[in-house]
C-alpha cells in the first residue's frame, strides 16, 4: 500500500514537472496607433500602458493615441483580422500557434495600397511595435499585444 | 431380538449397558481377543477418522495450517541455530533497499530534470521577445525605404524600425 502510493506521487511529480505548459485560448491587441508630441497629451491608452516607457524612450513622442484597433479571441491560431483608421488598414492573418506565439502575417494598408508586409513570430510576452511612415507631425506605430 | 452381528457391533462402539452388556460379554467365548479386537477396531476408528478429516479439510483450514506450521518453523530455527538469539521477521523495506531505492528515485529524477531543463531552455528564449521573420516594403512607392530590427529589453518589446516611408498629410491621423 505504502509502495503503490510512494509509486504514484513519484509518477504524478515527474509528468507534472516534464509536461508542458497549457495552452489556452488568448486576445491579441492590435492598434494603430499616432505618436506625436502636444502641449496637453492624453493619458495613454490602458492597453499601451505597460510599454508606455519604452514608447516615449523609443519614438521621443508624449502622446500616443489610438486611431484603430481590433481586440481578437485567437482559439485556432489560424484566424485573422482587421484593425483600420479612416486611411489605414493593418490585416493579420494568424498562421499557427505555437508554445512561443503566434506565426502572423501582417500587412498595413494606406487605403488600398500596400505599405507594409511583414512576418513575425509574437510572443506571448512580448509585444511588437512597427514604426510606419511619417503623419503630419507625427508617426503612425503600429502595436500588437498578446493580453 | 438383536442378531448377534448387531450386538457385536454395539458393543465394539460401546453402546451395551446394563444387563445387555453383562449378557453379551457372559456369551463370547473369548473375552480377552474379542477385548483386543475392540481396542483395535477404536484404534482404526480413530485413524479413519484423522485420514478423512485430512481428505475435507477446507481452503482457510489448509492455509491456517500451513501459517501455524510456517510459525511453528520459524520459530524454531533461530532458536535452534543461535540458542536464542533475537528473531528477526524478514520485511521488503530492509535498510538497504530503502537506500537503494531512494538512490535509484533520485537518479531518475535529476536524469529527467536535466532532459527537461535543457529542453525547455531554447523554448523560453523564444518565448522571452517577438521575433520578426520578414519585413517588405513596397519599392515603388517608398524607394528608398530601409527596415531594421531590435529589442527593446526594458519593456520586451520588439521593434521593426522603418526609414524612408512616404510622408503623409495630418489628415491621415483621422480615427
Amino acid at each position: 500500500m505504502g509502495r503503490s502510493l510512494a509509486l504514484v506521487a513519484a509518477f504524478t511529480a515527474l509528468i507534472m514537472s516534464a509536461s508542458p505548459e497549457l495552452q489556452g485560448a488568448e486576445t491579441v491587441w492590435s492598434g494603430l496607433v499616432i505618436a506625436e508630441n502636444v502641449a496637453q497629451p492624453q493619458p495613454i491608452p490602458s492597453e499601451l500602458t505597460r510599454i508606455e516607457g519604452s514608447l516615449k524612450k523609443l519614438f521621443g513622442y508624449n502622446q500616443f493615441q489610438v486611431i484603430g484597433q481590433s481586440r481578437k479571441l485567437l482559439t485556432t491560431g489560424q484566424e485573422d483580422w482587421l484593425a483600420t483608421s479612416k486611411f489605414f488598414g493593418l490585416h493579420v492573418d494568424a498562421r499557427g500557434e505555437s508554445e512561443a506565439g503566434y506565426v502572423l502575417n501582417l500587412k498595413l494598408y494606406k487605403e488600398k495600397e500596400l505599405l507594409l508586409e511583414t512576418d513575425a513570430k509574437l510572443s506571448k510576452r512580448s509585444p511588437l511595435v512597427i514604426k510606419g511612415p511619417q503623419v503630419g507631425s507625427g508617426q503612425l506605430l503600429l502595436i500588437l499585444v498578446v493580453q | 431380538m438383536k442378531t448377534f452381528e448387531e450386538r457385536w457391533t454395539a458393543w465394539l462402539d460401546g453402546q451395551l449397558s446394563g444387563r445387555e452388556l453383562a449378557e453379551f460379554e457372559a456369551s463370547l467365548p473369548d473375552k480377552a481377543s474379542a477385548e483386543a479386537e475392540k481396542a483395535e477396531a477404536k484404534k482404526l476408528g480413530a485413524l479413519l477418522k484423522r485420514e478423512i478429516g485430512a481428505q475435507t479439510l477446507m481452503n482457510e483450514e489448509f492455509f491456517s495450517h500451513q501459517l501455524r506450521e510456517r510459525i511453528a518453523r520459524e520459530t524454531a530455527e533461530p532458536s535452534r541455530e543461535s540458542g536464542g538469539r533475537r528473531i528477526e521477521v524478514p520485511t521488503w523495506w530492509t535498510i538497504r533497499r530503502l537506500l537503494w531505492t531512494g538512490t535509484a528515485s533520485l537518479a531518475v529524477f535529476l536524469v529527467f530534470t536535466i532532459f527537461v531543463v535543457r529542453d525547455k531552455n531554447p523554448a523560453e528564449q523564444s518565448q522571452y521577445l517577438t521575433q520578426i521573420l520578414n519585413a517588405r516594403v513596397d519599392p515603388v512607392v517608398s524607394p528608398n525605404a530601409t527596415i531594421s530590427m531590435f529589442e527593446a529589453k526594458e519593456d520586451r518589446v520588439t521593434v521593426l524600425w522603418t526609414e524612408g516611408l512616404q510622408s503623409l498629410p495630418s489628415d491621415y491621423a483621422a480615427k
